[in-house]
């Protein structure tokens, strides 16, 4: 069960008020997960990121020193599918992250936490929490972390169109717990030869517009009954409407 | 085959896997098949719950998209959900019965449709904390004995241990990382099924069981390959697209 400050965190994240807020927001979720800082670097294709929230100097020297080392929690975290949690940097063994070894006892940073930010082969990026005092976070902060990455993946990916009364959320809480919505996402990706974040979005765009839910669009595309074009509309190649399957 | 007979083979299956270097979905699949035969029920199905405590299908006996749904179906209802939330193993629900439809409305019907009569679930447990749960169809009116239910346990047990024991891809040294690591291998897998199944213009269950049977006579680990070609680091047209004629 996520904390009720982290349920602020994503409300305010919801609402999306611009560049001035969204750094307000990146402090309260510093806050609510007990750490000095944080960072969202998005992944820009290649090993390369881009930094989308940076709280504080701290947080955002560690994080361009590990992306310019190429070594680190966070781009172990982003190409092992999984969080990288070091609760005391000083106890890793300078064998698995040797340059960012010699370097990170200058650094304020003392535990950090790094959670990728991905749906399955699509990879956006990594939420980095960082700490000046050792020690891990707890299990309902790891919960918090994880929700507000998953979060924050969902927007970079578009998931949150905005409309006339503010952000409204482009497809439902489980669209994405349907087999039916990968695989047609990695049709797409096949079909208009874009990537797989891109077909996504293609995906959700098509819903979106055309006032269906993402599982329904995603079923007729899987079926062959539907076929974007480019612009992710439905008529790239219409095809006969066969009998529901 | 007598069922001790089919208990050894599984225990010797177990055992062989998890000392080795096993890809996690593969091996819950494989158990989800042995859960089949053992238990004498028609579907069996892993689920795990993510971060925001809803349960996703990790494995299933059957990888047709239909029996995945219907697993999906369960994230905010069904027996698996009760079990999940309540950590007892829910047995021997009549599907027919008014109760089950009022109880879960949107997941009775579309299992009553996919011809199930009965249904199981079984707590995956990990000290004290449950993590997901094992779902269980029968298309014939026969009930679980006690012990079938205690074998249900032990095998949803093995899957658990499974989940935790897949160290050497996940690299991760909290269970939570490897259960994302999981959940997250389950995804690319369904993309990379509809990346197969367009580029071999075949449906993504045909897909898959061309996949599956390249990577397990190549030896390669299904949620390796799966990385490899959604990555496009691998070259798709090594793998024969019709395994059952080669």
């Amino acid at each position: 069960m996520i904390s009720d400050g982290m349920a602020e965190v994503l409300r305010l994240l919801q609402r999306d008020e611009g560049f001035d807020a969204a750094a307000d927001v990146a402090v309260l979720a510093a806050v609510t997960l007990g750490v000095t800082g944080l960072t969202v670097s998005l992944a820009t294709g290649g090993d390369r990121a881009e930094l989308m929230w940076c709280t504080d100097e701290a947080a955002g020297i560690f994080e361009d020193l590990q992306f310019t080392l190429g070594e680190g929690p966070g781009p172990e975290a982003v190409r092992g599918d999984a969080m990288v949690l070091v609760p005391d940097l000083a106890l890793v063994r300078p064998e698995r992250w040797p340059a960012l070894s010699v370097e990170a006892a200058d650094l304020a940073a003392r535990a950090v936490f790094c959670f990728p930010m991905g749906i399955g082969a699509i990879r956006v990026g990594v939420l980095t929490l960082v700490r000046r005092t050792a020690g891990p976070l707890t299990d309902g902060q790891v919960g918090d972390a994880q929700v507000l990455a998953h979060a924050l993946a969902g927007r970079a990916l578009g998931s949150v169109v905005p409309g006339p009364n503010g952000a409204a959320p482009a497809d439902s809480a489980d669209a994405l717990l349907h087999a039916v919505v990968h695989q047609a996402t990695g049709m797409v990706s096949v079909q208009l030869d874009v990537s797989l974040p891109q077909a996504l979005a293609r995906l959700r765009a098509h819903a979106y517009s055309s006032g269906r839910p993402l599982t329904d669009v995603s079923r007729d595309v899987v079926a062959r009954r539907l076929r974007l074009d480019l612009n992710g509309n439905g008529d790239g190649n219409p095809l006969p409407v066969s009998d529901k399957d | 085959m007598a069922r001790e007979q089919q208990l050894t083979k599984v225990f010797v299956e177990v055992a062989d896997s998890l000392i080795d270097d096993f890809d996690l979905i593969d091996f819950l699949q494989r158990l989800s098949e042995r859960c089949v035969e053992l238990l004498d029920v028609a579907a069996c199905g892993v689920l795990l719950a993510d971060e925001h405590d809803v349960l996703q299908v990790l494995a299933a006996s059957d990888e047709n998209t239909r029996l995945l749904e219907l697993f999906a179906l369960q994230y905010d209802q069904g027996p698996c959900v009760e079990c999940y939330r309540s950590g007892r193993p829910r047995t021997n629900i009549d599907l027919a019965d008014p109760n089950a439809s009022q109880a879960w409305p949107q997941f009775t019907p579309a299992a009553l449709q996919s011809g199930f009569l009965s249904t199981n679930a079984i707590p995956m447990r990990l000290r004290g904390r449950v993590i997901g749960a094992l779902g269980l169809f029968q298309t014939r009116d026969s009930a679980l004995s006690d012990a079938d239910t205690a074998l249900a346990q032990a095998l949803a047990d093995v899957a658990t241990i499974a989940i935790l024991q897949q160290r050497t891809l996940a690299h991760s040294e909290t269970e939570r990382g490897q259960l994302q690591y999981a959940l997250t291998s389950r995804i690319v897998l369904e993309q990379v099924k509809g990346i197969l199944a367009e580029r071999w213009q075949v449906t993504p269950d045909q897909a898959f069981a061309a996949f599956r049977a390249y990577a397990r006579s190549h030896h390669h680990q299904l949620s390796h390959l799966a990385r490899l070609i959604a990555d496009g680091e691998f070259d798709t047209d090594q793998i024969p697209r019709s395994p059952r004629h080669r």
